[in-house]
This record gives C-alpha cells, sequence and structure tokens, in this order.
C-alpha cells in the first residue's frame, strides 16, 4: 500500500498561492488594459431599478458640475488592512497635448507618467487640463470593496482643473492611470502609479517602457523618425 | 467470331469495368457544427424601454424594436441636458453641457439658443498592448473595421464599463442625426477630441461664411477654416432659414474621412409653436419624439443612412500607433481610385443586425415618414418590398405635388437626399397589404457583406402584426440562425446549409441531432459491391473461355 506524503515544499508552496490569490482579490483586476473583450460579463452596478445605466455611477461617491466630475473619492475610509494614513501627498498632475513633444509620435500627454507613494498613503490628485477637450486621470486596481469597479476617477472638462483624494491599501503595487477616451491611452495619456516597491512596470508607457505590440518603422536608417526613440526619453 | 477476338473482347470488358468503378468516387460532404451563435436579441436589451412613456414631460413613442434608443437619452436631448434632473442625466451617459437649450427668443413656446457639442471618437482602433482592436463595435457577426464617428459631447468612459473593450453606446456609428428647428440660433462646438485634425461643414444647412466674430464658418480647410488640432474647440454658428434634410461632415482629408464615418444628418425641422425638438438621434432609425410639423402628417418617422466601406480604408487604424505613420497612411499612401466596397451599411449595422435596430415598424392606414440618405460613395438604388413610396423632398427641398415621384426603386447619388412617404394604403400600388417586406440596396454589392449574400444594407417594413417577441420579425423563411456566426461571413459554412438535407450544394453540412453519416456509407458500399461481383463474373467468363479455346486446338 502507498501513502500519499506531502511534503513540506508541497504545503509551502500551497500556501504562497493562496496567499498571493488573496493579494490580487483584494487589489482587484492586475492591469486592466489586459482584459479581452468579455461584453458577455455585464458589469451592473445599478442598485435600483434595470432602467438605470449601469457603470459604477450609484450617486454616491460622485460629484458633479460643469466643471467636470470625481468618482468614488475616499477622504477617511481606511481599507482594512491599513492600520493609520502613512503620509500624506498631494500632486498635480498636468495634462494636454503640450505634454505630448517629448514622445514623438503621441498626441495627448501628462507632464509626468510616473508617481510614487508610500503603502497606506491618503493621495491628492489637483488634476490640471490644459486643453480645450475633457481628459481623465483615472487609476485600476483598487480594491473593490472600497472603490466601486476597484476604480478612481477624475474627469476635467477643458481648461478646467478637478481635484480628488483616495486612500491606498497596505500592498505593494503599481496601479494603471491612465485617461480612458477613445486613443488617448494609446496616443500617450498611459502612466502608472507606484506604491512602495510596486510590482511589474505597465508597458507602453511614454518615456518609460516598451509597448507589445510596437510599431514597425520603415527606412530606420535615412529619417528623423529613426532616432525619436533614443534621443527622447527622459 | 474468332476465338482470339472473344478472348480480347472479354480483356478489354474486365479493364473497362475497373475502370469505370474509379469514377464513382467523388468526396464525401463532411460534418461540421456552427460556431457561437449570437442571439437574435441579445438580453441585455430593456423591454421597458421599449414602452410608449413620458419623461419630464417628453413624450416618448413606443419603439418595439430588439434594440430601442434609451428614452432618457430621449428626453434630455429633447429638453436639453441643463433642463433635465440629475436623475435622468444619470440614466444617461451625457454630461451637464452636452445640449444647452436656453431662451426662447420668438415666445412661441420653445428655445431657440441650442448650443450643441460634439466630439470626435474612433471605434476598433489599435492598441499597443493588445492583439485585438479596442472601443469595439460590430457592423456585423465578427466584422470590425476601423470608424471615426461624431458623438455628442458626454461624460466617463468610452468602454461600457472596466470588465470590457466594447464601446458605450452613445459611440456608434452613423454619426447621430441632428435637429434643430427654423430660426434657432444655433452653436456647434466640436471638442476635437481624436488624435487628427478635423473640421465640420455643414452641407445643405444656411449658414453664412463666417461667423459673427469674423472667423471662418464652412469648415473648409482651403477656403474658410484652419484646422482644429486634437485638442482644441472650434464653435461654427448658424440660424438657418430654411427647413430640410440636410448633413454635416468634416472636411479636412473629405475623401477618407468622410468614408470614415464623419458623416451625418443635419434636419431642419419646420418652425411651429411648441416644438421641442429632439436634438440627437443616436444610431438613427426612429424617431421617438417627432417635430409637431412631421407629427400632424406622418405616424412615425425613420432617419434612415447608407454607406459603403472599403476595407482597406478601415483597417488602416489598427496597423500602427504611431500617429505619424496613421498619417502617412491615410493621406498618401492610400489611393482611393482604387478603392473597392466590401462592406455596406445601413445607420451603422449590416445584415442581420439591421434586424436588431433598423426595422421600420408600421399598422394598415399608417403614413411614415423615412428621411433617406446616400452618405457613402457608392450609387444607391433604394427598392421597397410590398410598397410603393412617394417623393416628397429631394435634398431637403419640398417638391411641388406634380414633381412627387412614386415607384419601387429609388436612386440616390453620394450626399444626396430624398424624403419619402411610406403610407400602407392596401390598394396594390401604395401597399401590397400586410407582412414583412425587405427593403434594400438594388445595386448588388448593397446586399453583400465581403461578397457573401444576405449581407450588407438589407432591412424590412414589418408590420406590427408580423412582429414577435423582443422585435423579431415573424421570418417564415430559412433558419437564419447561420447570419448570426462570425464563420458565415468568413465564407466557412455553404449558403444554403440549414435548407440542405440532401447535401447537394455543400462540401460541408451542419451537423444536427438526427444521426446521418452512417446510412451514406451503406450506400457507397452496396455499389462497390456491385461493381466488385460484376468484375468477378467478367474474370470467371475469360478464364472459362480461355480453358475452351487450348482445349479446343487440340481436338483434330
Amino acid at each position: 500500500m502507498k501513502h500519499n506524503k506531502i511534503s513540506t515544499g508541497t504545503l509551502v508552496a500551497l500556501g504562497l498561492s493562496i496567499q498571493s490569490l488573496y493579494a490580487v482579490a483584494e487589489t482587484g483586476t492586475d492591469n486592466i488594459t489586459e482584459v479581452k473583450d468579455h461584453s458577455h460579463i455585464s458589469h451592473n452596478h445599478s442598485h435600483a431599478a434595470k432602467d438605470k445605466i449601469a457603470e459604477g455611477m450609484c450617486g454616491s461617491g460622485m460629484r458633479m458640475d460643469l466643471d467636470g466630475m470625481v468618482m468614488h473619492e475616499n477622504i477617511d475610509n481606511l481599507p482594512k488592512d491599513c492600520k493609520q494614513i502613512s503620509e500624506e501627498i498631494s500632486i498635480q498632475v498636468k495634462a494636454g497635448v503640450k505634454y505630448s513633444e517629448p514622445y514623438p509620435g503621441t498626441v495627448f500627454g501628462l507632464d509626468s507618467h510616473s508617481w510614487h507613494a508610500k503603502p497606506c498613503a491618503r493621495i491628492t490628485i489637483e488634476f490640471k487640463n490644459e486643453d480645450e477637450i475633457r481628459h481623465q486621470w483615472m487609476l485600476h486596481g483598487l480594491p473593490r470593496y472600497l472603490y466601486p469597479g476597484g476604480m478612481f476617477h477624475i474627469e476635467a472638462n477643458g481648461l478646467t482643473t478637478k481635484t480628488g483624494t483616495f486612500i491606498v491599501p497596505s500592498s505593494h503595487y503599481t496601479y494603471l492611470v491612465h485617461c480612458d477616451i477613445a486613443q488617448h491611452m494609446e496616443k500617450g495619456m498611459k502612466a502608472q502609479f507606484v506604491i512602495g516597491k510596486g510590482r511589474k512596470d505597465l508597458s507602453s508607457i511614454p518615456g518609460l517602457t516598451e509597448a507589445k505590440f510596437a510599431d514597425s518603422y520603415p527606412n530606420k536608417s535615412s529619417t528623423a523618425i529613426s532616432t525619436f526613440r533614443s534621443e527622447n526619453i527622459e | 467470331m474468332s476465338k482470339s477476338r472473344l478472348f480480347c473482347f472479354f480483356i478489354l470488358l474486365l479493364c473497362l469495368s475497373n475502370t469505370s468503378s474509379a469514377l464513382f468516387q467523388p468526396p464525401t460532404t463532411t460534418e461540421t457544427y456552427l460556431g457561437k451563435v449570437e442571439d437574435f436579441c441579445p438580453k441585455k436589451h430593456i423591454n421597458s424601454w421599449r414602452q410608449q412613456q413620458q419623461i419630464e414631460g417628453v413624450d416618448i413613442a413606443a419603439s418595439p424594436v430588439c434594440s430601442p434608443d434609451n428614452p432618457y437619452n430621449i428626453a434630455a436631448f429633447v429638453k436639453g441636458t441643463n433642463n433635465v434632473s440629475m436623475a435622468t442625466l444619470m440614466n444617461t451617459h451625457l454630461a451637464p453641457d452636452t445640449l444647452i437649450k436656453g431662451k426662447d427668443l420668438d415666445g412661441d413656446g420653445d428655445p431657440d439658443e441650442i448650443h450643441i457639442r460634439l466630439e470626435v471618437l474612433e471605434l476598433n482602433g489599435f492598441s499597443p498592448d493588445l492583439a485585438d482592436p479596442v472601443t469595439t463595435y460590430n457592423i456585423a457577426p465578427g466584422i470590425q473595421p476601423g470608424f471615426w464617428t461624431f458623438v455628442p459631447k458626454h461624460r466617463g468612459m468610452s468602454n461600457k464599463s472596466a470588465e470590457t473593450l466594447v464601446a458605450n453606446p452613445l459611440i456608434r456609428l452613423p454619426s447621430p442625426a441632428i435637429r434643430v428647428e427654423q430660426g434657432d440660433k444655433v452653436f456647434i462646438t466640436l471638442e476635437n477630441s481624436h488624435y487628427f485634425p478635423h473640421t465640420i461643414h455643414l452641407h445643405g444647412v444656411d449658414h453664412s461664411f463666417q461667423t459673427t466674430k469674423g472667423e471662418g464658418n464652412d469648415g473648409v480647410p482651403q477656403t474658410s477654416n484652419k484646422l482644429i488640432m486634437p485638442g482644441k474647440q472650434f464653435t461654427y454658428e448658424i440660424t438657418p432659414r430654411q427647413p430640410g434634410t440636410m448633413v454635416y461632415h468634416c472636411h479636412v482629408q473629405a475623401h477618407t474621412h468622410i468614408m470614415m464615418g464623419l458623416i451625418g444628418m443635419f434636419i431642419v425641422e419646420e418652425n411651429r409653436a411648441n416644438n421641442w425638438v429632439q436634438t440627437f438621434n443616436v444610431g438613427n432609425g426612429f424617431v421617438r419624439h417627432s417635430s409637431k410639423a412631421v407629427a400632424k402628417k406622418y405616424d412615425r418617422e425613420y432617419d434612415l443612412q447608407y454607406q459603403d466601406i472599403d476595407r482597406e480604408l478601415h483597417n488602416i487604424i489598427q496597423t500602427a500607433n504611431d500617429s505619424r505613420l496613421l498619417a502617412k497612411a491615410f493621406n498618401r499612401d492610400y489611393n482611393i481610385t482604387e478603392r473597392t466596397p466590401d462592406y455596406f451599411i445601413l445607420n451603422g449595422r449590416s445584415f442581420p443586425f439591421t434586424l436588431r435596430e433598423s426595422l421600420i415598424i408600421v399598422k394598415p392606414e399608417e403614413k411614415i415618414k423615412l428621411r433617406v440618405f446616400n452618405a457613402g460613395d457608392q450609387l444607391l438604388a433604394l427598392h421597397t418590398h410590398g410598397f410603393k413610396p412617394t417623393s416628397t423632398h429631394l435634398d431637403g427641398v419640398e417638391l411641388k405635388p406634380s414633381a412627387r415621384i412614386q415607384r419601387d426603386v429609388f436612386t440616390l447619388g453620394p450626399a444626396q437626399r430624398v424624403d419619402l412617404e411610406l403610407y400602407a394604403h392596401n390598394d396594390g400600388l401604395h401597399n401590397m397589404g400586410a407582412g414583412i417586406w425587405t427593403f434594400h440596396d438594388h445595386n448588388e454589392l448593397g446586399v453583400t457583406t465581403d461578397g457573401i449574400y444576405p449581407g450588407g444594407h438589407i432591412s424590412s417594413i414589418v408590420f406590427e402584426s408580423f412582429l414577435g417577441e423582443n422585435g423579431m420579425p415573424k421570418l417564415q423563411g430559412v433558419d437564419p440562425t447561420p447570419f448570426f456566426t462570425a464563420e458565415f461571413y468568413k465564407k466557412q459554412y455553404p449558403v444554403w446549409t440549414l435548407s440542405d438535407d440532401k447535401k447537394h450544394y455543400g462540401d460541408v453540412f451542419i451537423a444536427t441531432d438526427e444521426s446521418l453519416p452512417a446510412e451514406d456509407s451503406e450506400t457507397t458500399d452496396e455499389t462497390q459491391m456491385l461493381i466488385l461481383l460484376a468484375q468477378i463474373i467478367v474474370l470467371i467468363g475469360t478464364v472459362i473461355l480461355v480453358k475452351r479455346n487450348t482445349g479446343n486446338s487440340h481436338e483434330a
């Protein structure tokens, strides 16, 4: 008769995988841009009648006016894994076509594509839109029990500034930040917010990381386009 | 006959019998299965939206099709986003400043200062992070050409939600039909949220060459306006004196930008008292809140925009991300003189999706107004089964009664419009009785999708008595299931597959629950056995004859 012995190694591996599953569940989707078309999933966040449009805009945690809106703001609700706020951070983020100039081939931009804070930080973003059209500063991957859909969203109309605050949990993570208007992220408005040590860098961030599906350029030696990447990365 | 000749004859017969059995071996029809079949009407479409209803005092007609317009959108488009409650606005994706309706300048009970805000957004574009297009919009099962479209300025994500890449329902083809009232002071602000420059030209709409500030108002880069660059906005001003079905479109690199989808209907309604018009008709089709003038004469009104699509042009945005590569591909590499259209859409969809949205619903004796617009590059030859409509306006200009034409094929060149009156009066001329009456382009390209029929512009005029649950017509023709698969339009299924139980026409057949292959192989084996038997008989006969011959040669 054979006995099935569970080795110590297997137990450790099992324990670690359960741990990481828990962590992922807490922090939500790893990187929203990896989502394939799951159109059969309906993200129905409506509280009331079926008549309502579902998008997580339930009326709670949203303020909207003629300048724009802030959704899922969280000023003082501590994530359950934070004993206290570790630091207060205020960041001004400027958005607009003019910030795409250092990155040839992009059209829209941000004055910075990367920010950093400690775990359990309270972060206030002053989002200054210098274009005449609307733009967004949208962060993905927050815990869904605190932020519907795992998102914190600032939207500013042209030439307006909107400010919003959120608190991050204790995990070391790299959150996706982008403008979610069609093709704004792809054309330059992608960034990341690194909490603590962060995790893996996200792809296609101007000046920071490579694309997964990079463009191919003709006549690499003869035109100015050929040298753009090396000259213009900050 | 000599014995040797007889001998040769039998050998020949043997050979022939062998060769003739090889001719009866064509390949058998192999079995396959239908791929993913979409529902005729996906469950997401909300039944309560189909009812006749009143929201914030706005009368909204019933729309019994599979995919009705969001009635909250209609209320906001009629009253203005500044005149509806936050609760109503929260049931839409609209922003508070999407549509601002101001003062009643002539005191007739409806606002005459209208401020419309439009954006330009891209569908089915490239992503450097994903293998598939983003902000998706299908014109037919599995078909996602790239598009640019004018959209009412709104709020929130371009995707329906964070869990999907499907575009939010405001972002679609065609660019929405816009309605204003004759005499209104209208400001149209284009907020260019796209990565290419654009303008708006108001085609046929009464407008001055310059705005009150002296800026260009015609939208043409060569003569009147600078390009509206990404991130910038510009406001056009009009006070249209004449009513009619007109057009608006981008005039930058017009040969490609128009074809990409930056074209829509612009309708100036006749001035009447208390005439709050439905400023946007997103997705065109049925107008759920008609103007006073139209509602007086007609029971229902439909906006119909036709367009043809060259796949090569629309694929460009799916090949690269760098705006410089895309600009060169559009402006210098693409050659419109070599254009061949592949897809044909009515109100932004091809068959069978046209059946979800663009059915013309009618009851006996009703009069229906159709505003038909050819936004494409090909001639449109619109044919209606079961009806002979009458033209009432050409390019928005009313025809005198003696000039009106009643016929069953109306031709429209590019950018032309015709207003038609469809009268469900069963006299064999106006109408031939109740039914499901197909209407389609009789230019045969227009009824195909990538060369496959049925496809293209096909839709139907459906009498209410022939309309079933969830807006599905009570079809009595062939089983339409294969049309709702991507594989059908990738040419993987024989077209007559579900009608072909005798397997006369397909290289493959769609397996059903009934058993089929076993029977077939039996029949084949039988024939082969008979041939084999015949061969054996001939061989035995030859052997006997040969033996007799050798025997005889020894006789004295």
